[in-house]
């Protein structure tokens, strides 16, 4: 799937595939665990022999791997690169993958750390090519500044895939089990999400946001755009308020999500949004895009800043 | 193209509105630096990991105790060295001395509730951490005009606001006890929302003071350590 976005991707750019140098992907759980989703991608696609990194983490990935190829064309390694995220968890949420595991309650019924995963993923892939120059026709999006930072120092997992806990609440790796039956059985093959602690993360999400508008990246009463992958009800009352209060809110109708007709497709999201603000008409040269992408797999939180750009040589 | 949110107002002082949300933002990454940082004490941590037993919640009932005694006595010191120029904030601090007056007295009385013996409770020793914070408060309070306090308030505000409500419902989750036995914590979250929207007007009315903000976020960040290092040196006296 990721590679048909990305041939979509080529189909649509005013440069051969021979001028791609770097080809990064970004996934939660690959197709195969061995080797790269990237591999997979590059193979599918049928380009010449490039530079490659595969990138899994969890809605961050992609993230990571935009930076990577930011990186890549600014130390001038490269001179175009494609970046992408897919996601396909609907294979993995089939009946088939919970029946006579632990995960499965007398009754048939999931306990909510792997039915939460169940009702908010969607499956998806999309793409986009960086180039060190705009296109000639149409807008382009500079990427000015992309920030990323861990916060695992404080956090423990919060989504977590291969690993089931013993009755201590430790986190036992697939392969720390007696086979592959055993594992199964307990469950360690189920996506999980510790939803208590996705609320702990809110804050430190919103004080990575702070500490950017504090160091000048972002200014909020400039941006245009808001692209955010995420969308938590529960406490966005209070994350307003804080927010506002501590004057850094950028107000509601700035803010786009395709999260109602997308859904939340983990490290594809953010490139759907990228995809969608695009063809969304509603982008103007010189327009400023703040893009904000959470991920609670053991707490990450990017920001990125972007500028609508028009054709080279046209002024803004 | 879109319309700019209004910034907060400024008070009538003429306290500018960005300077105001520049300490706001600063007292906000301070404190979800400390609220991290909590979740990581051993203590704290056996508390959200389920894992509590009855001796852990004695224990900090018995640490907190020897540490909230001293508060509306520096509190009280701290009113007494504001000058006239700031009779606002004086009268602020007065006020929330009184009304924090007796509540270690809950926490006794929560320790007795668990089996524990008031004896006990008045006589253990504060532990290390309680030494250097309680040594910080009285130093902060003894300065001439001490704004910078209002850091060390936010602080110990924040934990009853933030912090004793999810603690509670953990405990009684975890340890069967009746409602007389956490009376502490559940008072203060139920009660220090309202300090907080007076804290808000005191920051307005300390920002008119050159170097307040700096002072105010200094106070803040070393009571954040200082009180998660009370946390990690339970029974250490």
């Amino acid at each position: 799937m990721l590679a048909e976005a990305m041939r979509a991707t080529l189909a649509d750019a005013e440069i051969g595939t021979a001028e791609i140098g770097y080809l990064a992907t970004a996934t939660t759980q690959n197709d195969l665990m061995v080797p790269g989703l990237a591999s997979q991608v590059h193979a599918a696609l049928g380009l010449p022999p490039l530079e490659l990194a595969s990138l899994q983490s969890v809605c961050a990935s992609s993230m990571m791997a935009l930076k990577s190829a930011w990186l890549q064309l600014r130390t001038g390694e490269h001179g175009a690169a494609l970046v992408g995220g897919g996601e396909f968890a609907s294979r993995y949420f089939r009946p088939g993958f919970y029946r006579d595991t632990a995960s499965l309650a007398p009754g048939g019924t999931l306990p909510s750390d792997a039915a939460f995963m169940r009702w908010t993923l969607s499956d998806g892939a999309a793409a986009l090519l960086l180039e060190s120059r705009p296109a000639a026709r149409g807008l382009s999006l500079r990427i000015d500044w992309i920030s990323l930072r861990s916060f695992a120092d404080r956090f423990d997992p919060c989504m977590t895939a291969g690993a089931a806990r013993d009755v201590e609440g430790n986190l036992v790796p697939w392969s720390h089990h007696d086979g592959i039956g055993a594992a199964a059985a307990a469950g360690a093959f189920q996506l999980r999400q510790d939803i208590a602690m996705l609320h702990r993360m809110l804050p430190v999400w919103l004080g990575e946001f702070m500490r950017l508008v504090d160091e000048g990246l972002i200014r909020p009463d400039a941006v245009d755009w808001f692209a955010c992958h995420y969308s938590a009800h529960s406490l966005r009352e209070e994350m307003i308020r804080l927010a506002t209060r501590a004057g850094c809110m950028i107000p509601e109708d700035r803010w786009f999500s395709n999260l109602a007709d997308k859904g939340n497709v983990g490290a594809a999201s953010i490139f759907l949004i990228l995809d969608d603000l695009l063809r969304s008409g509603n982008l103007r040269a010189g327009q400023s895009i703040v893009l904000a992408v959470p991920e609670s797999g053991q707490c990450i939180m990017a920001y990125a800043g972007l500028t609508v750009v028009g054709p080279e040589g046209e002024p803004d | 193209m879109n319309e700019i949110v209004p910034p907060p107002p400024a008070d009538e002082a003429g306290v500018e509105a960005e300077d105001l949300a520049q300490l706001h933002r600063a007292l906000a990454r301070i404190w979800i630096d400390f609220e991290s940082a909590l979740l990581r004490v051993p203590l704290v941590a056996r508390l959200h990991a389920g894992k509590w037993r009855l001796e852990d919640y004695r224990r900090l009932l018995v640490n907190l105790r020897q540490q909230v005694v001293e508060g509306s006595r520096w509190i009280s010191r701290a009113a007494s060295n504001f000058g006239p120029a700031h009779e606002d904030l004086r009268s602020m601090f007065v006020g929330h001395a009184a009304e924090e007056h007796r509540d270690y007295r809950l926490l006794e009385d929560n320790f007795v509730a668990t089996g524990g013996s008031r004896a006990d409770i008045l006589s253990a020793p504060k532990n290390i951490g309680s030494e250097a914070l309680s040594a910080f408060m009285y130093h902060a309070a003894s300065q001439r005009d001490p704004v910078g306090l209002l850091g060390a308030m936010f602080i110990i505000e924040g934990l009853g606001n933030r912090i004793a409500g999810p603690w509670s419902a953990l405990i009684a989750d975890q340890l069967n006890l009746p409602p007389e036995a956490i009376s502490f914590f559940a008072y203060h979250s139920a009660n220090d929302v309202h300090h907080l929207a007076e804290f808000d007007e005191a920051l307005a009315l300390a920002l008119r003071e050159p170097g307040a903000a700096d002072a105010i976020a200094r106070h803040a960040r070393v009571v954040a350590r200082l009180y998660r290092l009370q946390l990690e040196e339970i029974d250490n006296v």
